[in-house]
């Protein structure tokens, strides 16, 4: 028998849904790649919390596994590799959007609302999922979504990459109370090996010929 | 319907109010300076300065018309009135009728408008310059505000401040719900900018470039200056026990104690609020004024997730 009673984890899995989104209005919002790359490692820390939490309520181990690699990788690893790239670059520390933050913001809230109105459709799916875990998991999604197709750089595209990850393993074990741990260690190697090529292309590509993701759009035939 | 805050007790905690309200400023002013490695005014400064400004005579510009002098009465007025609807050290509804939420906030914007109107009529260029400025934030603030207070009020069904401090009751941070995490973060980000405080406005200075709030007061001179000045302090004081009201309320309780314990948690909340404000002024920049609508979005956005939480 679990520790907790279901509806405190409820409860507790609704407020980090709260912290996870507020993580992730500090990632659109920032307005230098710092704060970003801070807002990312805080958000996949309260990843690892709730997995930490489901556990606990469900008992299965491979959720203890997934919370400590989620803790290892994507809460201090990759963070700080992202930093170490930034250092080691000398680019200039603001983000450079397409569209102004604010403008980006509003998207953001209309990805909210529209996933909250999305996820109420679903009816009878919805009521037998966690709580508010469903809609934050699919507005954490599109919005890291959002932050990649807004930002000029590489390097936030990447902090982009991972809040949309870390939504969808938010929604994926919030949804399923664990998904076999293959398919999660399959899910988070691919988001190391994304990480390590892209930080390689981006070095590379700086180093060479001194372009960014934004200098491509010149390149026609 | 009997309340639990009689007419006495509403009146005892609005003079409270008026009276700690630069004991705050001066507060916060001490905590500024021990954190550049200052010495700093004393903490009573604030009242010094008071008592100095009601000593003086007034002198006025030529071009103010006879509305100017009323001005600093009546922004004291609607502070010191919106000062009445927040419950202090007593949660509960009031025993009479007295107006909530919303006429809180409404008597706010009342004294805003009216303190840019006295701007205005003085026709100075510093106070139109200040008074379009602060009319260019508020409209970024009050309906951020308004929404943080009705994402807590939708919980509990009432805008009466006291009822819904009671509703949330002693156990207040276990009784978090995920709302109440984002709206906490909206009023964070609004805290600096309702209080008139770094990143957004600059209480300290008088340069032309950086200051909202003190370039409406220019105009005004001696007691005057001392009702505009008071009315800033209570407003801060207002907007803190309104965050204390919303988010960590202390529960009703009766008795001579309970009035006491009140009163030491009002203290710690507006403290713990103070250091809060004097950390965030000590450790930013002053935003330029055309990047303040984006710092201001992150506490709009973070205010819309947590009505979107509640109601959806």
């Amino acid at each position: 028998m679990s520790p907790l009673s279901p509806d405190a984890v409820h409860t507790v899995i609704d407020d980090l849904g709260a912290l996870l989104l507020f993580t992730m209005i500090l990632i659109v919002a920032a307005g230098q790649i710092y704060r970003a790359i801070y807002s990312v490692a805080a958000q996949s820390l309260l990843i690892s919390i709730a997995a930490a939490v489901l556990a606990t309520s469900t008992g299965n181990p491979d959720l203890w596994v997934i919370a400590g690699i989620t803790l290892a990788v994507k809460a201090i690893l990759l963070p700080w590799v992202l930093h170490r790239v930034v250092q080691r670059m000398n680019v200039r520390r603001e983000v450079e959007p397409v569209i102004p933050i604010a403008a980006t913001l509003a998207l953001a809230v209309a990805i909210v609302v529209v996933s909250f109105q999305l996820s109420a459709s679903l009816g009878p799916v919805r009521q037998a999922i966690t709580g508010n875990a469903l809609p934050v998991g699919i507005a954490l999604t599109l919005t890291g979504v959002l932050v990649m197709a807004t930002r000029k750089t590489a390097l936030t595209q990447m902090v982009g990459l991972f809040a949309s990850e870390n939504g969808i393993f938010f929604t994926a074990m919030a949804v399923t109370q664990g998904m076999p741990l293959i398919i999660e260690i399959g899910v988070i190697l691919d988001v190391i090996l994304a990480a390590l090529v892209m930080t390689i292309m981006v070095l590379r590509v700086r180093s060479t010929v001194d372009a960014d993701i934004a200098d491509l759009d010149r390149l026609r035939g | 319907m009997i309340g639990d805050r009689p007419l006495a007790l509403v009146l005892v905690e609005m003079i409270l109010l008026v009276l700690v309200g630069p004991l705050v400023t001066g507060t916060i002013q001490k905590m500024k300076a021990r954190l550049q490695c200052r010495r700093g005014a004393a903490v009573l400064q604030p009242y010094r300065d008071l008592a100095k400004l009601f000593r003086k005579g007034t002198v006025q510009a030529d071009t103010t018309s006879g509305f100017f002098w009323s001005i600093p009465i009546l922004v004291l007025a609607a502070t010191v009135a919106a000062g009445a609807l927040v419950p202090v050290i007593r949660a509960g509804p009031p025993a009479f009728p007295l107006g909530d939420a919303v006429m809180l906030l409404g008597l706010l914007a009342l004294a805003r408008f009216l303190t840019a109107v006295g701007a205005l009529d003085a026709g100075g260029a510093f106070g139109g310059m200040g008074a379009s400025r602060e009319m260019t934030i508020a409209p970024l603030v009050e309906p951020v505000l308004m929404m943080v207070v009705f994402s807590t009020a939708v919980a509990a069904g009432t805008t009466e401040l006291g009822a819904l401090a009671a509703h949330r009751g002693t156990s207040w941070f276990l009784a978090w719900r995920a709302a109440d995490f984002l709206g906490f973060a909206a009023m964070l980000v609004l805290l600096p900018a309702e209080t008139g405080r770094i990143p957004v406005d600059n209480p300290d200075t008088h340069l032309e470039l950086t200051m909202l709030h003190e370039g409406m007061l220019l105009e005004h001179s001696g007691p005057g200056l001392g009702c505009m000045a008071l009315a800033s302090h209570t407003r801060q004081i207002v907007t803190l026990s309104l965050v204390s009201a919303l988010f960590f309320p202390i529960g009703p309780a009766g008795g001579a104690s309970g009035l006491v314990l009140g009163a030491g948690a009002f203290a710690v909340k507006i403290l713990v609020l103070a250091t809060f404000l004097a950390l965030v002024e000590s450790s930013y920049a002053k935003l330029r004024l055309f990047r303040v609508p984006q710092y201001l979005g992150v506490g709009f956005v973070c205010a819309l997730t947590a009505l979107a939480l509640r109601i959806l």
